[in-house]
């Protein structure tokens, strides 16, 4: 398969690459790792003209922490995630999906900026970024702006970028005390696979008594877009965590939240049924964490 | 347009004029002959194009040799020397890890990253090294055998 012909460019700074970017408006794709946008653009579900490419941007490949937050830039690949010390120990669930995307050697040239901005339901590291309140960073020609992970989806493959603007990163509040987050994917082979359906959820123990205080709960791979189960988060505020209320929220996150279609990778019914089964154990393992703390 | 690239391919010096639309995969086989590295599917699912890039396995064929300027890359004629060749190539031959040998010299690098990253890696490290590159004649084991006789303790199989 031979990529079509465009012009390549390599910016070293933000704003350069907001200038090409407006300079070539729609002919123009930004590329972070290329893992999605080469392949579309092999077989031409894509066309660009100019791709710019965002991987020499120094800024945009770190993983910083300053003070109750972390940044991480849209450059950051999987493999970077994988062994960063802050998501080891403070986002569990993001370092589960980041391991488990594609293969290894795709996880060395994916980043977190093209999964989210594919906006593909079943994106690995959604559910992640949705329970953690990541907000999405965005800069463009007319400033910068943020806003929450959760409202940048708009359907498969729609965000709520407007022309012009570069997603330049994330940031995410680092959770406190009492709280144990973590992430299951469902798919047929372990490796290289794309998801029937994925769960996240984070949950926070109050201390005094034992119960959940707050639970968000993230399916993909069931809607147009990752979704919040508020139905099984519902189930789950101010009760003591067990079997029975894990089960419970599992039925409604399977019956009130999900909207699967059947499709060449599982039937609704299917994936109703798995969300219930997945949406209970990352909560049986979210919970332990956090009681653990 | 064609732009200059300057890369270090197992150990040699090259600059070579490409166009923006060629894969490091391409310039590896059509602009310096360098025919051992496979293209499988060409979309990053069969790891037949593996190659080792500044000390990580990549798909080259999702890799533009624009994006390979001032890299160092290892493949597969980079393994063997004038005495032979090298210990994990003997290994797949001693161990029948080869049938039609499409997918053989992305595995070896694959599995050569993983050695080189970790001498003594577990049996799930093993299959997890080589889940990236798929295989359609051995069945993996053989393989599996050939990579593990390599580890530093050399006990595969019972190291886990």
């Amino acid at each position: 398969m031979l990529l079509p012909k465009f012009e390549f460019y390599e910016p070293t700074s933000i704003q350069e690459a907001i200038d090409l970017k407006k300079k070539y408006r729609g002919k123009a794709k930004l590329m972070a790792g290329g893992t999605d946008l080469l392949v579309h653009l092999k077989k031409k579900l894509v066309t660009a003209d100019h791709l710019i490419s965002l991987a020499k941007i120094k800024e945009l490949s770190q993983v910083q922490q300053a003070g109750d937050t972390l940044k991480i830039g849209t450059c950051v690949t999987m493999s970077q995630l994988s062994k960063s010390a802050v998501i080891q120990e403070k986002f569990g669930a993001i370092k589960t999906a980041s391991d488990n995307l594609g293969t290894h050697l795709i996880r060395n040239r994916a980043t977190l900026g093209g999964n989210v901005c594919n906006a593909s339901p079943a994106g690995e590291a959604l559910p992640s970024l949705i329970v953690y309140q990541a907000q999405v960073r965005l800069q463009g020609p007319e400033g910068k702006r943020k806003i929450p992970v959760e409202s940048f989806f708009k359907g498969p493959g729609k965000t709520d970028i407007h022309e012009g603007e570069i997603l330049v990163g994330f940031q995410l509040p680092l959770p406190e005390k009492n709280y144990g987050a973590h992430y299951l994917q469902l798919g047929k082979r372990k490796s290289s696979e794309i998801n029937v359906v994925n769960v996240a959820a984070f949950v926070e123990i109050n201390p005094a008594d034992q119960t959940v205080k707050t639970a968000r709960i993230a399916l993909g791979s069931v809607a147009a877009t990752p979704i919040r189960s508020f139905h099984a988060e519902d189930v789950l505020t101010n009760k003591a965590p067990g079997e029975a209320v894990f089960y419970e929220a599992g039925e409604a996150a399977r019956h009130k939240d999900c909207q699967p279609i059947d499709d060449f990778r599982g039937t609704a019914a299917y994936r109703r049924a798995m969300i219930g089964v997945l949406t209970k154990r990352t909560l049986e393992t979210a919970c332990k964490l956090a009681m653990a703390q | 347009m064609k732009k200059i690239v300057t890369l270090t391919i197992n150990k040699e010096h090259y600059e070579v004029a490409v166009e923006p639309n060629r894969t490091l995969a391409d310039l590896l086989r059509y602009d310096l002959g360098l025919t051992g590295t496979k293209k499988g599917c060409d979309t990053g699912d069969c790891g037949a194009c593996t190659v080792v890039l500044d000390g990580d396995v990549v798909n080259s064929c999702l890799v533009l040799a624009l994006q390979a300027d001032n890299t160092t890359i290892e493949t597969i004629e980079g393994l063997s020397n004038e005495d032979g060749l090298h210990p994990l190539q003997e290994a797949f031959v001693e161990k029948g890890a080869i049938q039609c040998g499409f997918c053989t010299p992305g595995m070896i690098m694959s599995a050569k990253n993983l050695l080189d990253k970790n001498g003594n890696p577990s049996d799930t490290e093993i299959r997890e090294g080589l889940s990236g590159n798929l295989c359609r004649c051995t069945g993996y084991t053989k393989i599996f055998e050939a990579v593990s006789s390599q580890c530093s303790d050399n006990q595969g199989g019972s190291n886990e």
